[in-house]
């Protein structure tokens, strides 16, 4: 289905989550483009983050949660049993609020997933692999000379980047980000951004934020949770310069939340 | 525009102010046109120098005004009707700014003007001012109640601007026309007659930035214009 030229990468249906009696989502329905920045938006605790979860099933390692709707990706349903959840989260990345590299050489960071995934064959293959995912990331320039040193030994911003670098290393289709900039200073923030603005040409982005005017600067498209439920979804132009719903404004314009 | 006030107090109050501060201007603005189009028709020269003066005051207000939007840009990043309430008081108070700089030009032209102006020659003059007057009041009390309706009302009136200033000029060609020793009065009039009109464009602009500000889209299509007449 085509909508505005755009390609409905992943449709979210009557998507109702719940925490043990919690409900956290409401009845979500949300198509995402491909090869867009999707910017999701909203108070603390307004069910944007247990969304985005719901993209690579994250959900699932929760016990008590449970979810009831459809996500499809492709038009494949990706909540079906025989679904495999390792194959979908190779196919849906996700980069955290904190960056998280493991307590591993920049290399291994890079190389574990396809080890894992069993896709490369010999060391040139991972090497390559390392490589283009660093570069990828915006990060091989600064990190090439000192490969075998731990993740943990680079700045926040680059770690940061060393986990996107991570997240494209197994060829995703969709990255999500959770805030991935919340723990960053404005240059670093600057380069994550200029990054998704590169990313997008090749991958579906969703992006969870609490900075309205990143939301602005990255995103072709925003959707405005609030209380477990989407309130307005529209281009990211209409809803920061003329929002159709007034709680989608006053929480914008700082007005509660 | 919007029910509810910022979280943050010392925004609201900085949104407050700027609103007050275009509200003041644009009541500075309206004496000065009021005062503007007395002396012309008057021929009050004494009143020349008190309205060249005051202008100053609405100048400094629109430098007030662009400091403080500046800081608001900056402290805030204003978004949606606030991105709007700002870009348009923007847009507003340097119309206003131009309609009282063109105020100001209308009252220096009468200090050359002879004491005793043919009735003839300032009819529609007359007129032409008293409609651009009605119109900056509408357009300031349409600010006030963020009226859109009102905002279309007097971008579309401003076709009878166009009409009464080729009226007001076609007379003082006319009256050129009869005796050439009218020519310097004649062009002091033609200059009156054109700042008027061009004082009713910013009203236009006002307008549109009006509408924008409510709308949060531009007023569409051409505006309608007045039909020059053949002299």
């Amino acid at each position: 289905m085509e909508l505005n030229n755009s390609k409905i990468k992943i449709k979210a249906k009557n998507l109702n989550v719940y925490y043990g009696k919690k409900q956290a989502l409401f009845d979500i329905n949300l198509d995402i483009n491909q090869k867009e920045v999707t910017a999701l938006i909203g108070p603390s605790g307004c069910g944007k983050s247990t969304f985005i979860r719901c993209i690579n099933r994250m959900n699932d390692v929760i016990d008590i949660c449970k979810v009831e709707g459809s996500v499809e990706i492709d038009g494949a349903e990706i909540n079906e049993k025989n679904v495999d959840v390792v194959t979908l989260r190779e196919k849906v990345g996700m980069v955290f609020q904190k960056p998280n590299p493991f307590p591993k050489s920049i290399y291994d960071n890079i190389a574990y997933g396809p080890i894992i995934h069993g896709a490369a064959e010999n060391k040139d293959q991972m090497d390559n692999i390392v490589e283009t995912s660093l570069k990828k990331a915006a990060l091989w320039d600064e990190v090439k000379d000192r490969l075998n040193e731990p993740g943990t030994s680079l700045s926040g911003g680059q770690q940061q980047r060393l986990c996107i670098a991570r997240a494209l290393s197994v060829n995703p289709e969709v990255i999500l980000m959770d805030e991935p900039c919340s723990a960053l200073d404005p240059i670093a923030t600057a380069k994550i951004e200029e990054l998704i603005d590169d990313l997008k040409k090749s991958y579906t982005i969703v992006i969870v934020t609490h900075s309205m005017a990143q939301a602005v600067r990255v995103s072709q498209k925003t959707g405005f949770f609030h209380l477990g439920k989407i309130i307005e979804v529209d281009s990211t132009d209409k809803i920061f310069k003329n929002p159709a719903n007034k709680m989608t404004q006053d929480y914008i314009t700082g007005r509660f939340g | 525009m919007s029910g509810t006030g910022h979280t943050v107090k010392s925004y609201e109050e900085e949104m407050q102010s700027l609103n007050d501060n275009l509200v003041m201007m644009g009541s500075l603005t309206e004496n000065q046109m009021a005062d503007a189009m007395a002396a012309v028709i008057k021929v009050d020269k004494e009143s020349v120098d008190k309205i060249v003066k005051n202008d100053g005051k609405i100048n400094e207000l629109r430098s007030t005004i662009d400091n403080q939007i500046t800081t608001v840009l900056v402290k805030r990043a204003p978004m949606a009707v606030d991105l709007r309430i700002t870009i348009s008081t923007m847009k507003i108070s340097h119309d206003l700014e131009r309609i009282g700089d063109l105020a100001k030009s209308v009252a220096k032209k009468v200090k050359p003007l002879p004491v005793d102006l043919p009735d003839e020659l300032i009819g529609s003059l007359r007129r032409l001012g008293d409609l651009v007057q009605k119109q900056l009041k509408d357009a300031l009390d349409a600010y006030l109640n963020k009226s859109k309706d009102k905002a279309i009302e007097i971008w579309k009136k401003d076709e009878q601007v166009d009409d009464l200033t080729n009226l007001a000029m076609n007379e003082v060609a006319t009256y050129l026309q009869k005796d050439k020793k009218n020519l310097e009065m004649a062009t002091h009039l033609l200059f009156v007659t054109k700042n008027i009109e061009r004082a009713g464009d910013h009203i236009t602009n006002i307008a549109e930035s009006l509408y924008y500000l409510i709308e949060g889209e531009y007023l569409e299509g051409a505006r309608p214009k007045g039909k020059p007449i053949e002299s």
